[in-house]
């Protein structure tokens, strides 16, 4: 579920003003980090945590099951936070991100700052909600550990969302209304922050039993080997009831500004041009029509001129056509087509030259 | 598996790879940069860009088909985005190209320019990438702009990645044998998060020893690096190269047709 769904932000959604911002706020918040991680820990230690990287990589690897027949893998934020303390957390996350944009080519490199702000800056924030809700650790009960992880990861996962959204919008690239762009965003991924906190919980409860030290727990107090912390029928119930709420909420927010099914084929049709099958000529029907079309348009955040899926009118096409590209002609651009082609094919000549050059060059050195 | 996987043609031998890491990072800086500048409806304009990556490719002796995989494999999220631009924008735009001329709505160019760049961004970073080693790389982040303490950072995480991916699929398969395919839904989520758990302890020890290996060698807080970049003459070729390249395609377009 979760890469298909992912949160890297690419190059191309983004314009380079807002590339620029979101890097330099990156590099910002990252150096503060870095600053405040050297003063909370060991500066020695701290290029070790590089391999704390690795491993939120590695578990990656591990899948599981959310709802029934769907998998689903840890995305690793806000329980680096819990584990690193936020600071630390943050750097290793810009780490992780720089690694998969160079080594894996998953999220531009212009769209860095902006992934590091929307995965990693938003995990801090989700630490917070989650220290607030937790109280003081050693005395925290598991329905507590579990409420503030869930709510800890969906704040987190839905404010990425959201920063995704703003800054794509901002750009301008993708012509999405905010609104929708926002909605279909945290929609769906408030499932994946609901399955990320019942992973991080889940981890939290295992190092809890095992390993208390790691959550800054003294040691000996809740180490009762056999005895897992098991999470509260309630606390997951209450969690899945306030889930699906919020969902919902999207969801209607979404809805409230779309056209149905219904009408959303009707116009659909009548762009394909089989308007005569399906049409009403009653003149109350023409005139809602006519209402619907005007207000649905002036409702909608987006600059499209005529209604969705209807054929503009004439004088705007030409309009169109004379704004985006002044001086157009198509031999031009069919020239500038074919001498592309041509000049990939000298480069690949010449590489192939090259190549063979090198290797007579290679040769007499290894059998010699 | 072995660390080096994915960046296995970085250890070659070519003109491209001969080339400073600096040089060939700030290029695909400068060439992503140049990239998404172009308006999001001037699809045919950006045929000029497809030169420079696939030359990087060819004269790195990178095969051009495993970097389109990659290009195929990072697609869907980004093609699904841009697809649903058509549903938005539906202004009409001539398309022109000789003979042939015919009416297409914005969204769809947008949609095509969208998948197009991205296409190229990621050709272009993997011919970097591909015709680099990774710790070069890290040298010529050092130099140009990133703080020492996140370099020694992603140099670490290049490291254990592989390591740590190989000691996660030994506890996944170690559960699995217990069975842990026919347990119930809760049963199965401690399971995920005991594996974690337990990666997390293994990781947690083995940062320990790493740091404490580190110790006995010397280290005391400072990187020793016995720096292998060389900004030569053939570097300041390439780079003038590359920006006039760039220039022409972002300035020049216009005045050709």
């Amino acid at each position: 579920m979760a890469p298909i769904l992912g949160m890297h932000m690419a190059n191309e959604l983004l314009s380079v003003p807002v590339a620029i911002t979101m890097l330099a706020l990156a590099a910002a918040a990252v150096s503060w980090a870095t600053a405040r991680a050297a003063k909370a820990a060991d500066v020695e230690k701290l290029p070790v945590m590089g391999v704390m990287g690795a491993f939120v990589f590695a578990a990656q690897m591990i899948n599981f099951p959310v709802l029934p027949g769907t998998s689903d893998h840890l995305v690793g934020g806000v329980l680096l936070a819990i584990l690193l303390g936020p600071w630390a957390a943050l750097v290793t996350m810009a780490a992780i991100l720089i690694v998969q944009c160079l080594l894996f080519q998953d999220g531009g490199l212009l769209a860095l700052g902006a992934n590091i702000i929307n995965m990693g800056g938003t995990a801090v924030i989700g630490w917070l909600l989650y220290r607030l809700i937790l109280g003081p650790p050693a005395a925290a009960r598991a329905w507590r550990q579990y409420l503030a992880a869930w709510a800890a990861c969906l704040v987190a996962v839905a404010l990425g969302a959201t920063l995704v959204s703003l800054e794509a919008f901002t750009s301008g690239v993708l012509q999405i209304p905010l609104k929708d762009f926002v909605a279909v965003m945290v929609g769906v991924h408030l499932i994946s922050g609901f399955a990320e906190g019942l992973i991080t919980f889940a981890v939290l409860a295992f190092l809890r039993r095992v390993r208390p030290a790691a959550l800054g727990l003294p040691v000996g107090q809740f180490a009762s080997p056999g005895k897992a912390q098991k999470l509260s029928r309630k606390a997951f119930a209450a969690s899945v009831l306030a889930t699906s709420l919020l969902l919902a909420a999207v969801v209607s927010w979404f809805a409230s500004t779309r056209p149905d099914g219904l009408e959303w084929s009707y116009r659909d049709h009548r762009y394909a041009g089989s308007a005569a099958a399906i049409r009403n000529d009653s003149p109350l029907v023409a005139l809602a029509d006519a209402w619907q079309d005007k207000w649905t348009v002036m409702r909608d955040y987006s600059r499209r001129e005529a209604p969705l899926g209807q054929l503009p009118p004439e004088a705007n096409k030409t309009a169109a056509g004379k704004s985006s590209w002044p001086n157009i002609d198509g031999w031009g651009s069919l020239a500038g087509l074919l001498g592309t082609a041509a000049t990939l094919g000298v480069l690949y000549v010449l590489a192939r030259w090259a190549r063979r050059r090198d290797d007579a060059r290679a040769a007499p050195n290894e059998t010699g | 598996m072995h660390h080096a996987y994915i960046d296995r043609f970085a250890q070659g031998h070519s003109p491209v790879h001969r080339l400073d890491a600096r040089g060939k990072l700030l290029a695909v800086l400068a060439y992503s940069g140049v990239l998404i500048s172009f308006n999001r409806y001037a699809v045919s304009e950006l045929a000029a860009m497809v030169v420079m990556p696939l030359a990087m490719l060819w004269f790195g002796r990178v095969p051009v088909g495993f970097a389109l995989r990659r290009v195929i494999i990072l697609g869907p999220f980004i093609l699904m985005l841009a697809m649903i631009s058509p549903l938005y924008d539906t202004s009409l735009h001539p398309v022109v190209l000789g003979p042939w001329r015919f009416a297409i709505a914005g969204g769809f160019l947008t949609a095509a320019d969208v998948a197009v760049k991205f296409a190229l961004g990621v050709l272009a970073l993997t011919a970097m990438t591909c015709t680099t080693p990774f710790a070069l790389l890290l040298e010529a982040m050092r130099k140009l702009f990133m703080p020492k303490l996140l370099v020694m950072q992603l140099g670490f995480l290049y490291r254990y990645i592989f390591v740590l991916i190989d000691e996660a699929m030994r506890i996944r398969r170690a559960r699995d044998f217990r069975g842990a395919a026919a347990a119930p839904p809760g049963r199965k989520l401690a399971a995920a998060g005991g594996v974690i758990g337990s990666l997390f302890v293994r990781t947690l020890e083995r940062s320990e020893r790493i740091h404490v290996a580190m110790g006995a060698r010397g280290y005391r807080g400072e990187p020793h690096s016995l720096s292998r970049l060389h900004f030569g003459p053939g570097d300041v070729v390439f780079l003038i190269v590359t920006v006039a390249y760039l220039a022409a395609c972002r300035l020049a377009y216009p005045l050709i047709l």
